[in-house]
């Protein structure tokens, strides 16, 4: 029997506990301070956009591949949970007004595969989303991007909750986790494999090169009946770029600032007004929305805003973080690469291969 | 006669720098490439802002160190801020935190095109310089409101070349070169609309004496390329405003005699061979 300890139940850390606990003679802890309902991840925030060619306006190659990758996965990994998780394919919208074109041109000519990109004129974009009927004079033109999804980010991890705890693993809720990374012990006890998943709460415990930091955002939800915008939206506009993800029974997610800070505090009243009125020109229905939520979160991001996986061979210690801003779009192939540098001792299973992620320590 | 580079040094408020680009810090992809822009531009002064991350809490601190560890003079901005107290009080603060009285006063006076509002910008200037900063206003290019700021004691003025972000280069030449000519001792910075390295050599062949820059380079596809071509942008407009840029001329004059060229050289000949 391998015994696993996952530390952290954010995103990462249910992704490896659902697919580790299926295989065989693995017996698995899962350490969190949080609830199961993970009120204080990312994930909980999170819109859960699919958006691998949007977001490569600023992610790196790396990161747009493992977005790819990911939308792939998204499906199988679904199928492994116990109650259903809206998940969405149908591309996503982008949307500047005509004073703001050079924004949207800024935008195509920064998208790293603007060749999957469909430039599209007022009238295409009432014919993809009839809602924006009346709206979409206003957008003298914008763009398509068909393979774009999204998921329900609550949806998935109280599903993941469920399934975790019907797969029988072990989890230590609203506890306070100690790990320590010398002796390999998690709260004094020993694991063959540990997962350190904990976001911003390994700042202390990384190799000193990998510089973690929190990255503010504010998000707000609404329930607008009025509205019936079926795909994740952004609109392009100079100081308040915003997206609109619907969700199921008319909730949306808009969201986000994205400000230098490790500021923990409710969201800004500057921070509300940019949403909620970049969200209303979008679509006047949403004036009569009720605002389910208005929150704000940190975002653990390396310097170089990039995912990393830090393999300590020595003692079984995988530490994975840095998903900034992009947990949903690449954390299954982020948990495929890791699952990989624990079940395989050779390299040649068909996964892909990106060079930057993986760190290895030997001592 | 050779240009002596190293006479030929920026002076703000008494410190002399090499390199006529200030750079700022907003808008790149990560701070890593961040780190690597700036070290390619050669720039020896870095802008940042802190309105928005709840500074008395010191919300930046882990971004600000990404910055203060490349060690270059820091210029903290008053960016976002609308009104004479606000942007004093941001400026306070910042001198607190980072250590220096450089300040870039910025007070926006309409939302949309972040147009300064040039009168509470001489009153906050007459504050901060009586508390002892060393003042970089941004301001329009109106020749009496720089006035007005000289009169008060700046020693570095930064007019627009156009809107923040707009990279519409320098609008209205005319009224730059103004400036220029009437204040030929102070420091002339062009701060925001600069979108192209040919925008920064024609300001620099008029006589500006440095550049601001940060959206031409954070929204590059390659903003670490980007870097580097402003950078020798700048330091080509430097050489030929120094080296005495020769006067336009309506008519063209060829810089070898043509008396003694055969005929078949001519146009009308060369056009049926």
């Amino acid at each position: 029997m391998t015994t696993v300890a996952i530390v952290g139940a954010g995103l990462v850390g249910r992704l490896l506990a659902v697919q580790l606990a299926r295989q065989k003679d693995v017996s698995i802890s899962l350490f969190d301070e949080d609830s199961t309902e993970g009120e204080n991840a990312a994930a909980y925030l999170a819109a859960a956009m699919l958006a691998p060619l949007a977001e490569s306006v600023d992610a790196s190659e790396m990161v747009t591949q493992m977005g790819e990758r990911s939308l792939q996965l998204w499906p199988e990994i679904l199928a492994l949970l116990d109650e259903p998780v809206f998940f969405q394919h149908k591309g996503s919208l982008i949307l500047s007004y005509e004073q703001d074109r050079p924004y949207l041109e800024d935008f195509y000519r920064r998208l790293k595969r603007s060749d999957q990109a469909q430039v599209i004129s007022s009238q295409q974009i009432a014919d993809i989303e009839p809602c924006l009927k009346e709206h979409a004079r206003r957008f003298s033109a914008g763009l398509f991007l068909p393979n774009e999804g999204q998921l329900d980010n609550r949806q998935l991890l109280s599903s993941s909750a469920t399934t975790i705890q019907n797969l029988g693993v072990k989890w230590l809720s609203k506890t306070t986790v100690e790990l320590d990374l010398n002796s390999s012990k998690v709260n004094g006890e020993s694991f063959d494999w540990i997962f350190d998943c904990r976001g911003l709460g390994a700042q202390d415990d990384l190799p000193k090169q990998n510089k973690l930091r929190g990255v503010r955002g504010e998000v707000i939800r609404l329930h607008a009946p009025d509205v019936e915008l079926s795909r994740p939206t952004r609109l392009i506009h100079p100081r308040y770029p915003i997206y609109i993800a619907p969700k199921q029974n008319h909730q949306f997610v808009v969201g986000a600032t994205q400000i230098e800070s490790e500021d923990r505090r409710q969201p800004t009243l500057r921070s509300a007004m940019e949403l909620l009125s970049s969200c209303f020109s979008v679509h006047s229905g949403f004036a009569e929305a009720e605002i389910l939520e208005l929150k704000s979160g940190l975002r653990p991001a390396l310097l170089d805003n990039e995912p990393k996986i830090i393999h300590r061979k020595h003692n079984n210690i995988i530490q994975i973080n840095g998903l900034y801003r992009h947990g949903f779009l690449i954390s299954p192939a982020l948990v495929e690469q890791a699952i990989c540098l624990m079940t395989t001792t050779d390299n040649n299973q068909d996964l892909p291969v990106y060079n930057k992620l993986i760190e290895v320590i030997d001592k | 006669m050779m240009i002596d580079q190293q006479q030929d040094q920026l002076n703000i408020y008494g410190t002399k720098l090499d390199s006529r680009l200030l750079i700022g810090s907003a808008l790149y992809p990560s701070p890593e490439i961040m780190q690597a822009s700036i070290k390619a531009s050669g720039a020896q002064v870095v802008t940042l802002s802190l309105s928005r991350q709840n500074p008395q809490a010191q919300g930046g601190q882990n971004f600000w160190q990404t910055i203060q560890s490349l060690g270059l003079q820091l210029l903290p901005n008053t960016a976002g801020c609308h009104s004479v107290e606000e942007a004093v009080n941001m400026a306070r603060m910042s001198r607190e935190l980072f250590q220096t009285d450089w300040i870039k006063l910025e007070l926006v006076g309409d939302d949309y095109n972040l147009q300064p509002d040039p009168i509470d910008l001489v009153k906050a200037t007459e504050i901060l310089l009586g508390e002892g900063f060393k003042v970089l206003p941004y301001c329009t290019d109106d020749l009496v409101i720089a006035r007005h700021l000289v009169e008060l004691g700046c020693e570095v003025i930064m007019p627009w070349g156009s809107p923040i972000g707009t990279g519409k280069g320098i609008l209205n030449p005319y009224a730059i070169q103004t400036i220029r000519d009437r204040f030929p001792e102070l420091t002339l910075v062009i701060d925001s609309g600069i979108g192209k390295p040919s925008h920064a050599v024609q300001a620099m062949e008029m006589g500006v004496d440095a550049i601001l820059l940060n959206t031409a380079v954070a929204h590059a596809s390659q903003p670490q390329a980007m870097a580097g071509a402003f950078a020798k942008a700048i330091e080509a407009g430097r050489t030929a405003y120094l080296s005495g840029l020769m006067a336009e001329r309506s008519t063209a004059s060829p810089s070898t005699p043509t008396l003694d060229q055969p005929v078949w050289h001519q146009p009308a000949f060369a056009e049926e061979s």
